[in-house]
């Protein structure tokens, strides 16, 4: 049995303001062309499944559009014989019991298999089950839905044997991404008697264990996967181990550039520099960043906003970050977004309780209380902007 | 010999009219009983006698049964303060009324008044807790308590305070001489742990059961994210995981489950949930993490040196192995056979050593769960004591490496502990490829990293790096020269414990570290029954999981 390994789509992430002439966003629309690509590729192949391991789309609630685009292509893999199994992500789960799984409108569609309902669910697809474990809404839940599957899995034999999750193993802790509901996975989780472990949440081709992948996304959201391996994964189970192909889709278009060091250098000169850089490396309809350290201050601001624009005109977003030689460096950070909020004040609470300023009596209440206020802060900011015209 | 009673104080006259019965243990001269007021309230009750502020000497009557160790209290009612010393018996003789050889005598009886005959008790002085408006302290006792002040066994009350210095990490009971005071805990200070901390004990006196106590504890405060450390502990006899012989081991504690994280490489053990099978990744390795595992000559030595500049990459151990590896070292001038053995040793611990992969690692899991302050049990049952060694020191490497890192970052995480065991083999000071455990000992602290020595023999660690340990914990030396070390390396001065020391019996200890005033004698937990103890403990008081809502019916 083959079996393609995908997942972390995000279908409706935008960014970047750039609209093609009917008004859409382009980089949301690269998107959909990266996903229909990835859909053509697997046609290609034509194993016997693929499993998308979580976050088919960006939003809990996506729009129309991405609704349409992972229908069509939904169809076409079940038209082209190839079943589908998909688990829910920590970005396309709702984050409670009352809300409505996007998924639910694919539900009971021939040869579609989505596990959402934030519990272990196994799924059957010739000589192979896919046991697969959603977005679940509290870390310590998994444990207990990997408890299930276990049991469940003694009392089966024979057949492959394939666990499909979302969330980052230890090992990778460090790479999180500090969004809403990033769920930790034990690496105990691991067990080596799985025939193939596919992953999801990591955004790059990842291998944690013998028998373990993170697929990877096919395309990149962040500066920090700009080195990272995208794509797909095609596995063989037949083979012994199992043999896994990293398949590329897309051509390297997100270029984090080495910083320009720009002490003692004037504005022409720093101008020069951004152009050869962006010339050598070739920046057209690429994501480029480039940082422009010890620079003074004067130079920046009479540098030529004509090449400066040519130069943005030409990539599809170009980042020119300047570190001023008059202020310490600042930390390289990715911008706060308003579903990390939650994440972000847990960690505050956390490190001033470990300094003393909140008892340990309580803590719980005061991160119960700040994480509620924030919850229901973003959910009324959220329906204001989905209720605005679009 | 016994000071006699100053009869001409007031408080040890007869009230006029009223007859009271002489207390049991104090001393008659002939009909006459001299006797003084009896404090109702504290009962048995005896009176200090002398002697000065290092040293007071009470004595009580010949069948009454004194220990070592237990901690006596006395009243001082001369301030306005309510002042109570505490002070702990450290030697009993002995003693009587009578001068001269007396009681020596072949044969005949009762021709002594047994009155006269006792026993003097030394006690050293702890402190004092002071009582008055300000509420209930501590303090060192700079004076001595009145003469005959009353001198009763300390009771739970006397030992309030120290509820209020204790830690959280609770280890056992508070114990005065053979008797539990149940109502005190002993508890260690988290804020104490990268100060290292030394666990002292001969074969039997419960190292592994203190150790799974406190593991659980740790466990414990893991589980309600309260926790101020990550607890690394590599085990090579696969007795912490499930137990052994009948005990039970740190899996068992179902209730914190969640505040440890296990690898191993027994795939039994695998099967477990919680358990991950343990991995070590070859571009993880350094030629000094080699060099620990055998006894080089100086040519072999230096090869090992010289491998980190020949072969740069992270694939070294690959690259050696093949005959252009061997060719670039011998092009450095190294013999032919110097660089072959050096090869077949490195295949040998490729081959012996499973858990080495091309693939996976452990290390970054292991790290980030201690920064998030877990226990972490590396079980290694079926490995020797070289592959420890060898584990040990790389997992310490990149643990101080990252510490060190977090530290510049200013982004550190929890502190982290670091468990030896058979501490002397590492620590035991001079040249050596294992002063990576020293540079911990010495350094860690400004990191956040510190060591757990486990060890027989105190005497065999290097007394320099002893005396950067800030807790220890005796659980009975025989050995004299390992007190002797101990008593010269500790914060708190434990000259006079000698003997109760030597006389701990299994499970008793003495603790002495920060925060805590003087060395607290404890009866350590028995692992199963705290373990029972914790397992009972209802669930902690969080966030209600979605405000208690159900998922809908599909």
């Amino acid at each position: 049995m083959k079996i393609v390994h995908m997942a972390d789509s995000h279908l409706g992430f935008s960014a970047y303001g750039r609209v093609d002439r009917w008004g859409r966003n382009l980089r949301e629309e690269m998107i959909y062309r990266g996903f229909k690509e990835t859909v053509d590729k697997i046609i290609d192949l034509s194993p016997d499944a693929v499993v998308h391991a979580g976050d088919v789309f960006h939003h809990v609630r996506p729009r129309i559009r991405p609704l349409y685009v992972f229908q069509q292509n939904l169809v076409r893999l079940v038209e082209a014989g190839i079943q589908v199994v998909i688990i829910s992500g920590n970005h396309d789960a709702p984050k409670s019991y009352a809300s409505l799984s996007p998924f639910s409108l694919f539900e009971g569609m021939e040869g579609v298999h989505i596990a959402h309902h934030y519990r272990y669910e196994p799924f059957e697809v010739g000589d192979c089950t896919f046991n697969c474990i959603p977005f679940c809404l509290a870390p310590e839940d998994y444990l207990e839905e990997f408890r299930k599957m276990q049991e469940r899995r003694a009392e089966i034999s024979g057949g492959k044997d394939i666990l499909v999750m979302h969330g980052l193993v230890e090992a990778l802790w460090d790479r999180r991404l500090r969004t809403v509901g990033e769920h930790q996975l034990k690496e105990s989780f691991l067990k080596s008697d799985f025939s193939y472990i596919a992953l999801g949440h990591y955004h790059g081709q990842a291998r944690v264990a013998k028998n373990g992948w993170y697929s990877g996304s096919v395309e990149y959201f962040r500066f920090n996967e700009a080195k990272d391996e995208k794509g797909f994964l095609f596995v063989d189970l037949d083979t012994d181990p199992c043999s896994v192909k990293q398949i590329r889709i897309q051509d390297e278009y997100m270029i984090d550039l080495d910083p320009i060091d720009c002490g003692g250098l004037s504005s022409r000169e720093v101008e020069e520099g951004i152009s050869a850089v962006c010339q050598r490396r070739g920046i057209k309809e690429k994501i480029v960043r480039l940082r422009l350290t010890d620079l003074s201050r004067e130079a920046y601001r009479s540098l030529s906003r004509r090449i400066v624009g040519e130069l943005r005109a030409e990539a599809l977003h170009l980042e020119i970050i300047p570190e001023f030689s008059d202020e310490p460096a600042l930390r390289e950070t990715e911008p706060v977004r308003a579903e990390d909020l939650p994440q972000e004040f847990e960690t505050f609470v956390e490190g001033e309780a470990a300094g003393g300023s909140i008892p340990p009596a309580i803590r719980e209440e005061v991160l119960g209380y700040g994480t509620d206020l924030l919850a229901r802060i973003s959910a009324r900011r959220r329906t204001e902007r989905f209720d605005a015209p679009q | 010999m016994a000071e006699m009673a100053d009869l001409s104080d007031e408080r040890w006259k007869e009230t006029p009219g009223q007859e009271s019965a002489p207390p049991e243990g104090l001393a008659r001269i002939g009909q006459k009983p001299q006797t003084i007021a009896r404090d109702e309230s504290s009962n048995p009750y005896f009176r200090i006698i002398s002697k000065d502020v290092r040293e007071y000497h009470f004595i009580v009557p010949s069948e009454e049964v004194v220990e070592l160790g237990e901690i006596f209290s006395i009243r001082d009612g001369r301030r306005e303060a309510e002042i109570t010393f505490l002070a702990r018996i450290t030697d009993i003789l002995h003693d009587s009324n009578y001068d001269g050889n007396w009681d020596t005598v072949i044969r005949g009886d009762g021709f002594y008044d047994s009155d006269q005959i006792f026993c003097r008790v030394v006690a050293e002085p702890l402190g004092c807790v002071v009582r008055d408006e300000g509420g209930e302290r501590f303090r060192k006792a700079r004076t001595i308590p009145a003469k005959f002040s009353p001198v009763t066994r300390a009771d739970k009350e006397e030992f309030r305070f120290l509820g209020e210095v204790m830690g959280d990490i609770e280890v056992g009971r508070l114990r005065n001489g053979s008797r539990d005071v149940e109502e005190i805990p002993v508890a260690l200070h988290s804020d104490a742990m990268d100060h290292h901390m030394g666990v002292f004990a001969t074969t039997g006196m419960g190292k592994s059961n203190f150790m799974k106590v406190f593991a659980a504890s740790c466990m414990k405060k893991a589980s309600s994210k309260e926790s101020k450390f990550g607890l690394l502990i590599v085990d090579p006899h696969g007795e912490y995981i499930f137990g052994s012989k009948g005990t039970k081991g740190l899996l068992h504690l179902d209730r914190y489950r969640d505040g440890i994280v296990c690898y191993s490489t027994d795939k039994r053990h695998q099967k477990d949930l919680a358990v991950s099978e343990l991995t070590i990744n070859k571009s993880e390795i350094r030629p000094q993490d080699i060099e620990i595992l055998y006894d080089w000559t100086s040519a072999q030595s230096q090869a090992l040196e010289t491998i980190s500049r020949v072969f740069s990459g992270e694939h070294w151990l690959d690259e050696i192995l093949t005959p252009e590896g061997t060719a670039k070292m011998i092009a450095e001038n190294y013999q032919k056979d110097t660089i072959g053995k050096i090869n077949r040793t490195l295949k040998n611990i490729l081959d012996s050593n499973q858990y080495i992969s091309d693939i996976t690692s452990s290390i970054p899991g292991i790290i980030s769960n201690l920064l998030d302050g877990k226990v972490v049990l590396v079980d290694i049952p079926t490995l020797g004591e070289r592959s420890e060694l060898f584990l040990l020191s790389l997992l310490s490497r990149h643990i101080l490496y990252r510490y060190k890192w977090e530290s510049y970052e200013r982004s550190r995480g929890k502190r982290c502990l670091i468990t030896v065991e058979e501490a002397q083999r590492v620590l035991g000071g001079g040249e050596g490829s294992l002063a990576r455990f020293e540079s911990i000992a010495r350094e860690g602290r400004k990191f956040g990293v510190g060591l757990c020595a486990i060890t027989q023999q105190p005497k065999l660690i290097d007394k320099q790096l002893l005396s950067q340990f800030n807790t220890f914990v005796i659980l009975g030396l025989a050995d004299r020269n390992d007190r002797t070390r101990l008593e010269e390396s500790a914060k708190q001065d434990l000259s006079t414990l000698d003997v109760e020391i030597q006389t701990l019996e299994k499970g008793e200890a003495i603790i002495s570290t920060l925060k805590i005033p003087f060395p607290v004698p404890a009866s350590i937990h028995l692992y199963e029954t705290y373990l029972e103890r914790l397992n009972r403990e209802g669930p902690s008081e969080g966030r209600g999981r979605m405000g208690g809502f159900n998922p809908p019916p599909d």
